[in-house]
């Protein structure tokens, strides 16, 4: 090996381990963010680990956290209820993290929104949200679709989101509360449910778009993740339903009622998990709901957890 | 293959390995293998194209040495037909077709031939302009026509520079390419340091751009003339950053392995004349059509029309070599109509100077030459830019429009800034102006603040670079000191690049 080689090998490793070393301190440097509505997923994490089973989970996007309320439900059945409920961004990734910590005797109820249905890359999710998401628990990168080949993405983009939330605090004087709104991590109950929105006055507080849902061209990958997961809940002793997601009367309306039914009919044909709801309950009133097709408001909320009680006790009482 | 991919990650490092490993002798198969490969990333069936022309032009090469007289013009001719005919088919003819049909429409003739579903090869302008210089130069005399097929077709293909330039002639390359290159340490890591920058200007200054260029070129109706001048001044710099970052990166990975490309950009926003611009921006370009095309028509050795006529044609053929569509021809003849303007009213203008006694002030000079060369060079980007002649239209006439409003808001957050510094800090009139400049950019102050930054930096390297040899000055420092510097630049493109982030940007070149 010639010394020009020789000198080459040594400067270049000397230049990537200093690059190394200024990544992984800006890396470790900034820490998650506490305040992050994602950091809801830390309590349910910890709510997956150490509740004990038997339990109902229920598990979607967000019109699971800001539409069903876990709490209520433990009261009324009087077993443990878990909301795992988070954000649609995030794809199928909670589902996979949910597998792990399925036990026996447990309930999974279901509630993915129609995007997750109609679109792969939804599916797959959003990387900017699945890594926030993953930065609360850098293990979660194996929850990936293709863990090898998203994961130094992945990374990259958290990596350039530390970065641009710390030059954020910076620019907020300290404090993103401006930016964060009702968003916030803290806002969680004990049963995981997120309680942010239940304080506001107004039932309406912003114009939704009286926009269609994405209820045809439904992807077979779905299918195929929801029938293997319900295969591995059942192995594990475990059963699943599935809950219509929170949708808004004018939405649905803008849908048409024909397709609305097709996509249940549809469900219903290709899984083999149970629907919880019944079809004339899916569209709930547009009062209802608090700031997107989504998510309902408090008095939304309590009306469908009452009606999702009923429904389970009905169908896991047909059942047996 | 793009350069700012992570298939280039690996595919370069793999080839330059393979090449200083390989008896010289195998090193134009690889070479030639990693370009085809290169190439063909992007539509396979495409290597075709090159195939032909490189064909053509390796027996017309031989034939321009064997013939003369008439018939050595004949195979030039057919030469030249080849590749231009390749260009105007893939090219122009949709174009061609489209205003022949609306001509036809508009004088109410029935025109039956129907624009044809073909996508533009990538870099078709570059090689085939680079192909057409092999064989000019034959003729002239000043190149022996190549031999060896593999070194030829090297010569076309040479993925550095195959899709987006340089575009080089044989004399500088050829020879080099059939040198034994080795491995030298100065060398070699010049050239990466080259691509780093290059990298740094891609993909953390110009890729940043785009979100502030993008949002309102995409619909620039539907913005007032603040936010259209903020636009077209962020394109100004997105394109160089974009084609300067892209040469850096191919003259930075040519250079490693010895082979010296011609340079392309010489920072073009510190000329202080149109004609300066057009000899540090695009050079390859500039020069090929010097060489080719103005000096062949007469150049300035003409009368005094004629060469005004001569500059305006080059630069409107200039126009057309960018693009298939009326915006880039007018481009180019607004550069062509900048330039005879110039040129004509030259003694006025060292009058004025005197008159105004801007002759003892240098430096102001400089300034306003530079600024109004700077401006002019924009302006006309917004035809470059814009989706159609209509839109750019559209902006031109609204550049000035809602200014008024705009200051004035501008001013009652800035006063109300400075009214809160008591309660709130300085932080108040950060805010303030962060709040002015987000109806312009509609990004948050994050991504304005990170622009700031990134263009800072590029601004102090820029200004390094042009006052002498940043590298040179750079290797005087201390080993540590440089590795630091190093390191921290890859930092900062892996930190702050945004195409991890975003869907990757492709260079802007690559559509010529």
């Amino acid at each position: 090996m010639s010394s020009d080689v020789r000198t080459f090998f040594v400067s270049t490793a000397q230049v990537i381990l200093l690059t190394v070393v200024i990544i992984t301190i800006t890396f470790l440097a900034i820490k998650p963010d506490p305040d992050h509505y994602f950091a809801g997923s830390l309590l349910h994490l910890h709510l997956l680990e150490n509740t004990p089973s038997p339990r109902i989970i229920l598990v979607g996007g967000s019109n699971v956290s800001f539409g069903i309320d876990a709490e209520l439900m433990q009261r009324t059945l009087g077993i443990p209820v878990i909301n795992d409920g988070l954000h649609a961004g995030l794809g199928l990734a909670p589902l996979r993290e949910l597998e792990e910590y399925i036990h026996a005797g447990d309930e999974i109820i279901i509630s993915l929104e129609y995007d997750l249905f109609a679109n792969q890359d939804v599916l797959n999710g959003d990387p900017a949200f699945l890594s926030d998401w993953i930065e609360y628990s850098p293990r979660r990168v194996k929850y990936l679709s293709n863990p090898w080949e998203e994961a130094p993405g992945i990374y990259a983009i958290m990596l350039q989101r530390k970065v641009n939330r710390k030059v954020n605090t910076y620019l907020f004087g300290g404090s993103l509360n401006e930016v964060r709104d009702i968003f916030v991590g803290t806002k969680y109950d004990l049963n995981g449910d997120f309680i942010g929105h239940l304080q506001e006055t107004s039932t309406n507080r912003r114009k939704i778009p009286a926009t269609s849902y994405p209820v045809s061209g439904l992807q077979d990958d779905i299918f195929v993740f929801l029938e293997n997961f319900n295969r591995i809940a059942r192995e594990k002793g475990a059963r699943v339903y599935f809950e219509a997601p929170a949708s808004r009367q004018s939405n649905c309306k803008a849908t048409g009622k024909a397709q609305m039914a097709d996509f249940f009919k549809t469900f219903a044909e290709r899984s083999s998990v149970p629907v919880l709801t019944p079809f004339d309950d899916v569209c709930l009133p547009n009062k209802y709901f608090f700031d997107t097709e989504y998510h309902l408001n408090a008095q939304g909320r309590e009306l469908r957890t009452k009606r999702l009680i009923e429904n389970w006790i009905k169908v896991t009482t047909a059942l047996k | 293959m793009l350069f700012n991919s992570a298939a280039f990650l690996v595919f370069f490092p793999v080839v330059t390995t393979a090449y200083f490993l390989l008896p010289h002798r195998f090193r134009w198969m690889l070479l030639l293998a990693a370009s085809c490969y290169f190439y063909m990333a992007f539509i396979p069936k495409y290597i075709l194209i090159l195939a032909v022309t490189i064909t053509v032009d390796y027996f017309a090469g031989l034939g321009l040495e064997k013939f003369e007289g008439r018939k050595k013009r004949w195979v030039l001719m057919a030469s030249i037909l080849t590749n231009i005919g390749m260009l105007a088919f893939f090219k122009y003819f949709n174009f061609a077709n489209e205003n022949l049909a609306l001509l036809a429409k508009f004088i109410g003739w029935n025109y039956p031939i129907h624009s044809l579903a073909i996508i533009l090869p990538i870099g078709l302008s570059f090689h085939t302009f680079q192909s057409l210089s092999y064989t000019i130069e034959v003729y002239r005399g000043h190149q022996k026509a190549e031999r060896h097929f593999g070194y030829l077709a090297l010569y076309v293909m040479y993925y550095p520079q195959l899709v987006a330039g340089p575009i080089e002639r044989p004399q500088n390359i050829l020879h080099q390419l059939h040198t034994e290159q080795r491995f030298e340490y100065p060398r070699v890591t010049d050239g990466l340091k080259r691509m780093a920058w290059g990298m740094f200007k891609k993909i953390v200054v110009a890729d940043r751009m785009v979100l502030f260029v993008n949002p309102v070129y995409s619909d620039p109706t539907n913005h007032h003339g603040p936010a259209l001048v903020f636009a077209t001044l962020a394109f100004a710099i997105q394109i160089y950053c974009d084609f300067s970052g892209y040469s850096d990166i191919a003259l930075g990975s040519a250079q490693v392995m010895g082979v010296k490309l011609m340079k392309n950009f010489d920072h073009p926003y510190f000329a202080r004349s149109i004609s300066e611009f057009w000899r540090r921006w695009h050079i390859s370009l500039s020069t090929w059509f010097r060489d080719y095309v103005y000096i062949p028509l007469g150049g300035n050795r003409v009368a005094r029309p004629r060469w005004m006529f001569n500059l305006f044609i080059t630069f409107l053929i200039s126009g057309l070599w960018h693009g298939a569509d009326w915006t880039y021809i007018i481009w180019g003849a607004l550069h062509g109509f900048y330039l005879v303007v110039f040129a004509l009213t030259e003694p006025f203008w060292r009058r004025l100077s005197a008159l105004t006694r801007l002759d003892r002030l240098p430096r102001l000079k400089i300034v306003i030459s530079t600024l109004t060369t700077f401006f002019l060079v924009t302006f006309a980007w917004i035809f470059f830019r814009a989706a159609s002649l209509a839109e750019a239209l559209y902006i031109v006439r609204h550049l000035g429009s809602g200014w008024r409003s705009y200051l004035v808001q501008s001013g009652h957050v800035l006063q109300e800034g400075f009214q809160n510094i008591a309660n709130l800090g300085p932080y108040s009139i950060v805010s303030a102006i962060f709040t002015i400049f987000t109806p312009l950019t509609e990004e948050s102050r994050t991504v304005i603040a990170l622009t700031a930054f990134a263009l800072m930096i590029l601004i102090v390297i820029e200004v390094l670079q042009y006052r002498g040899n940043l590298l040179e000055e750079l290797h005087q420092k201390p080993v540590y000191l440089r590795r630091i510097v190093y390191a921290s630049l890859i930092a900062v493109i892996l930190i702050f690049g945004t195409s991890y982030a975003s869907v990757q940007q492709a260079f802007i070149y690559f559509q010529f």
